[in-house]
């Protein structure tokens, strides 16, 4: 027992960079698989609403628009989102996802309605398998 | 001269809502007693009405620290139900990610023990380090805080070799900061002066209290989850537990330091020998009626989940047992001849979350004595038929 264990630290602390980043100024880069926020790939997307049954924040809306020219609409409600990725775990269109996450993390505004992102699109076909049809995306 | 000070439900000493109420004499603390209801967020009930995927990241949301804790307890609960063994690649990354919960959180309950004994050096540099596992935590799972690994049969990423070579390379760092931090706890006097002796609970009221996780250990009982009943791969992993005899706030101190050893050890062990393999099974999206309770090793103590579904994608019941409610019955017997100027440090050392524990309300008329427990829509009826009737503020008298 000695008084006073923890100056030296203390004093070997003034010496060295501040261990926190000034944010709005300098800001820190997310790794790579960061969950930021979901976007669709229209093109790709077969209208199955696998991810809108599977959102846990109940974010995801698909509705029908035009049901003679298989026309449909998504809207993504970023105000609810969580950032779990659920969606893109569920969209069951290979090799690449119709649904996907990207990197954005500053999504704040001053109105909730602004955050809603929606897509248009006509329901795409899914392909006859191929036996070579590029490697598989690991199933997780 | 007795007098009850009511300390909460908004207090600067209490990070959480809840209402602490002491019949002191002088300085001394007669008796202590509870009350929870203020963080209610009906999270039972909301689980009833959402599919067992959803419900994996409701369980989640249930705590910000312990985030894994709950969501492994119920995932582990309905592989249980749905009769699915997870591979072992998956059980290991999720006993990983288990552990750095543990790190994180019990550098972050040093900090606060720390800050609540005016020791606010200390909680800034267990927070800095506190960073590297937060950072770990983002680079395996994609997130800080709710980290979402878990998927009903396994986990949701797998982790590479650079993942594994940076984790194993800053385990070093933290291990070095730990010794640092023991050392520190031992040798500090005014630190040391400040814990020893304060809470105390002898190794028989922590038994007949069901006193939980580091609270228990500190008393010398040996109750871990993660030995008596081996969950995930817990059964082959290496690893001691730690106990302490001092019965006070300064063993729960010491404790936690070393289960932040025996963590680093374990998660050593995880990354050196991971199995190759899948990551997860595929779920079937109903359960066959049933019912399971399943029990995990949380941070703070046993967390126990007991759910039971009825052949639909729904669970018919879900009810949380989180660890802080197994220590509230300890905490009182805590405070109970301690000082005024002890309760932060006596209630912070159980580690509290109080919206883990906040499950139903249950309505006690201090008059009479009798207890109800009502729905939410009843008690809003009953608070604004007693506001109309009389505010409060005039005439009132507490506890109105």
């Amino acid at each position: 027992m000695r008084p006073a264990a923890f100056v030296p630290e203390l004093l070997r602390h003034i010496f060295k960079k501040p261990a926190t980043v000034e944010y709005p100024y300098k800001k820190l880069g997310v790794p790579k698989d960061f969950r930021g926020t979901p976007f669709l790939h229209p093109e790709l997307c077969i209208a199955c609403r696998a991810c809108e049954r599977d959102c846990a924040a109940e974010a995801i809306e698909i509705t029908a628009v035009n049901e003679a020219e298989k026309r449909f609409q998504m809207i993504i409600h970023n105000d609810r989102c969580i950032h779990c990725a659920q969606c893109v775990d569920s969209c069951p269109v290979t090799p690449v996802k119709a649904m996907d996450i990207d990197m954005r993390y500053e999504n704040a505004d001053f109105n909730r309605h602004v955050l809603k992102k929606s897509w248009v699109f006509v329901r795409a076909v899914l392909k006859p398998k191929v036996a070579d049809a590029g490697p598989k995306p690991p199933t997780s | 001269m007795k007098i009850q000070i009511p300390i909460g439900p908004q207090h600067p000493a209490l990070k959480e809502p809840i209402s602490l109420r002491m019949t002191v004499d002088g300085e001394v603390i007669q008796n202590a007693d509870l009350r929870l209801g203020y963080n209610h967020r009906g999270l039972e009930r909301l689980a009833e009405e959402k599919t067992w995927v959803q419900n994996i990241y409701l369980m989640e949301r249930i705590c910000g620290i312990c985030s894994h804790s709950h969501a492994t307890c119920y995932v582990q609960g309905v592989e249980m139900l749905m009769d699915l063994i997870p591979p072992k690649r998956g059980l290991y990354i999720r006993t990983l990610v288990s552990e750095l919960e543990r790190v994180h959180s019990h550098l972050l309950w040093l900090g606060i023990a720390g800050h609540e004994a005016g020791f606010d050096s200390f909680f800034m540099y267990t927070w800095r380090d506190r960073e590297i596992v937060m950072d770990l935590l983002e680079i395996i799972s994609g997130n800080r805080v709710h980290y979402s690994i878990n998927s009903i049969g396994g986990v949701r990423r797998d982790i590479d070799e650079s993942q594994k070579k940076k984790i194993l390379d800053s385990l070093d760092t933290l291990r070095e900061r730990s010794l640092f931090y023991l050392k520190i706890g031992a040798s500090e006097p005014t630190f040391v002066a400040r814990l020893a002796g304060v809470g105390y609970l002898s190794k028989e009221s922590a038994v007949a209290l069901c006193a939980v996780g580091p609270t228990a250990r500190a008393s010398s009982i040996t109750r871990d989850v993660r030995k008596d009943d081996p969950y995930a791969v817990y059964d082959e992993v290496p690893f001691d537990v730690g106990t302490a005899d001092t019965c006070d706030v300064l063993g729960r101190t010491v404790v936690r330091v070393k289960e932040l050893l025996e963590s680093y050890k374990i998660i050593e062990f995880l990354m050196k020998n991971l199995p190759s393999g899948n990551i997860t099974v595929k779920a079937p999206r109903k359960a066959k009626p049933n019912e399971v309770i399943s029990r995990y090793e949380a941070p703070r103590g046993e967390n126990i989940h007991y759910i039971i579904s009825n052949g639909t994608d729904k669970p018919e019941r879900l009810k949380v047992r989180a660890p802080t409610l197994g220590n509230y019955a300890a905490t009182i017997e805590m405070l109970k001849s301690g000082f005024i100027a002890d309760i932060p440090l006596i209630f912070a050392a159980i580690d509290p979350c109080i919206c883990c524990a906040e499950r139903s309300v249950e309505l006690v008329d201090a008059r009479s004595g009798d207890a109800k427990t009502v729905r939410m829509s009843e008690l809003r009826n009953k608070a604004n038929e007693r506001f109309k009737k009389d505010p409060p503020k005039r005439n009132g008298i507490w506890p109105f």
